[in-house]
């Protein structure tokens, strides 16, 4: 027997304590994190 | 170590024994002592989740890394910040509608009583052998410096850490985590500042990053795919997502430091955060250990770091030998040190063919001294055939030791015993709640009063400090400390992940299907690990993607012949 209970994903419930949705949140992280694959890329070109 | 390290360190050690047994005061309560009664602010969970992911190994062994292999470990963090992502959308706030103590309480809710088991069960043996390497690696430190025996130091530091953790609970774990956190800090940035200043004068920080650039320290990011390279772009992105799945996602170290927070979106912010921080932070650590490495460049470093075992040979039969040793590598390396001089030259003249020359010169030297090295070790195997000839781990705390001024090395070594502790007893905490939550409440004791759990998580925390204190014992021989962990992690998070991913997704795959799947996935893991070579951050994917695979096929195979049976 499968106990399955909803896995509800919902992320509309309370605002973030920064900026206006989580979304928004979610691609901050996202750029950080390209921005830092590019700054280290460059960062080992340079000095290589 | 002067009076004022001395002074510093034990007056840090006090604080943080004495903090942890006031904060206990009034904890009567089971969801107090374990969840800190859902209290925590965002910034104080990211910092308790950087503070139990960042031990003492981190600040010991990370450097070390940098200065050994270059700064490529880096790659090993990149997927963290999507895991993060990942969690906020899904465990988060699943873990806290259902109001669990633990991740695994979750499993049987989902599926049955023998998952919630089997993933009580590989966390417990796996987080209790890594607890082991926490202990150890501060016992290293305190080994070395006082040369101690290390099974002394180990029973030491392993015994106040159960003291303070038993006392504190979840609460104080989490509060004490924010002062360790600012002491690692300014612990960290001294040791960076002094690295500058010990530099020859005329070595500016751009030359040294160059220096430490050319001689192939500062390669953070390599695109090139290679299954036996340990860390590149592809394996740290891939494999350290799924390992940063599994780790912050199902492992109740940090599952305990996300649900003590105040809310969903409190439990969010502070998983988020950790994902913008935790990269630079480790870029940092490692950039510390390419600078120790540009540094020993123009001081000579010692042939063996291990200062313990350095004495043993120089007072054996083999002393003149060693010695004969350190001179030709003293020799070699005074040589070296022009080469690398006239290389920073030649870059700055625009030289190309000299630059080349020099660079030729200068890795005809390295293997020149690695093999110097290797004739040192083996003198000391000859010696102690027991010795642990990877010194990797001495590199930082030996630097520390011999060139950080009076008070600064009571600093350093303070933030490295509140690392060590600060992820021990979020380890041991979460070990406690585990075995009493999932383990002896749930099958031996289903109906006691709120005290008797209280009593039960104390105690259980006291029998996983003493399983941690006996692995740390056998710690000394596994190499790097830091990869060791990972290594030890990556065997087992695979499958517990697919368990989780699972429960999550895949809502027509009940608890058998999923059980005897976890099986065999952590079989293929094993196989894996010991019958080829392919790098450890791979076993995460692996063991997930074979349980996922697997589980699936049992239940469309059980869902194939249940409709041939209705039919």
């Amino acid at each position: 027997m499968i106990k399955n209970q909803s896995n509800n994903f919902d992320t509309t419930e309370e605002r973030p304590p920064v900026l206006s949705s989580w979304n928004k949140l979610y691609a901050v992280v996202l750029f950080n994190l390209v921005f830092l694959i590019v700054i280290f890329y460059l960062f080992t070109k340079i000095f290589s | 170590m002067s009076n004022r390290d001395w002074i510093v360190l034990i007056g840090f050690l006090s604080f943080v024994v004495v903090y942890g047994i006031w904060k206990t005061r009034g904890k009567r309560d089971i969801k107090d002592f374990l969840l800190a009664n859902k209290s925590t602010p965002w910034y104080t969970v990211t910092l308790s989740i950087m503070a139990t992911q960042a031990s003492a190994i981190t600040f010991l062994s990370t450097p070390g890394q940098a200065y050994v292999d270059g700064m490529r470990f880096v790659q090993f963090y990149l997927g963290l910040p999507i895991a993060m992502i990942v969690l906020s959308v899904t465990a988060v706030p699943i873990y806290h509608k259902l109001d669990v103590y633990t991740a695994y309480e979750y499993l049987e809710q989902r599926f049955d009583l023998k998952n919630r088991t089997l993933g009580s069960v590989l966390f417990l043996t796996q987080r209790g052998l890594a607890a082991g390497f926490t202990i150890f690696a501060p016992a290293l430190i305190i080994s070395v410096l006082l040369g101690w025996d290390i099974r002394l130091t180990i029973f030491m530091i392993g015994g106040l850490v159960i003291i303070y953790t038993a006392s504190g609970g979840t609460d104080a774990v989490n509060k004490t985590h924010l002062l360790q956190m600012i002491i690692i800090t300014i612990g960290m940035f001294s040791a960076f500042v002094v690295i500058f200043y010990k530099l020859p004068s005329d070595i500016s920080f751009l030359d040294a990053t160059h220096i430490a650039g050319k001689m192939g320290k500062l390669n953070a990011i390599t695109f090139s795919f290679d299954w036996k390279d340990r860390y590149n772009f592809w394996s740290g992105l891939i494999g350290g997502t799924f390992l940063a799945l599994s780790y912050f996602g199902t492992d109740q170290s940090q599952v305990q430091r996300y649900l003590s927070g105040k809310s969903i979106a409190q439990s969010r912010m502070g998983l988020l955060a950790n994902g913008m921080v935790k990269i630079p932070m480790q870029f940092t650590i490692l950039f510390i250990g390419a600078m120790i490495f540009v540094f020993y460049q123009f001081v000579t470093p010692p042939l063996f770091f291990n200062s313990v075992e350095t004495e043993n040979i120089q007072n054996s039969l083999y002393s003149a030998e060693y010695k004969k040793l350190e001179t030709d590598y003293s020799q070699l390396h005074a040589v070296k040190q022009e080469n690398i001089r006239g290389m920073l030259d030649a870059f700055y003249e625009n030289n190309d063919g000299e630059l080349d020359t020099y660079l030729q010169n200068i890795r005809n030297m390295n293997i020149s001294e690695l093999e110097i090295k290797e004739d040192a070790k083996d003198l000391i195997h000859k010696v102690n055939p027991q010795a642990d000839t990877n010194d990797t781990n001495y590199i930082f705390l030996s630097f520390v030791i011999n060139f950080l001024p009076a008070g600064l090395v009571g600093l350093v070594l303070a933030a490295i015993l509140s690392a060590s502790m600060s992820s021990t007893s979020a380890e041991l905490n979460a070990l406690a709640s585990t075995t009493v939550i999932d383990i002896y409440k749930r099958l031996f004791k289903k109906k006691a009063s709120d005290r008797h759990y209280l009593i039960a998580s104390k105690a259980a925390t006291i029998f996983w400090g003493i399983y941690a204190i006996n692995f740390a014992l056998f710690a000394n021989r596994l190499g790097s400390l830091i990869e060791a962990v990972n290594i030890l992690g990556s065997l087992f998070y695979g499958t517990i992940l697919g368990i989780f991913l699972v429960a999550f997704y895949f809502n027509k795959v009940g608890g058998t299907a999923t059980f005897f799947a976890a099986i065999i996935a952590e079989i293929v893991v094993l196989a894996y690990y010991f019958f080829t070579k392919i790098p450890y951050l791979w076993y995460n994917v692996i063991g997930c993607i074979t349980l996922l695979i697997i589980a699936n096929l049992i239940s469309v195979h059980r869902l194939f012949s249940q409709n041939r049976g209705t039919a």
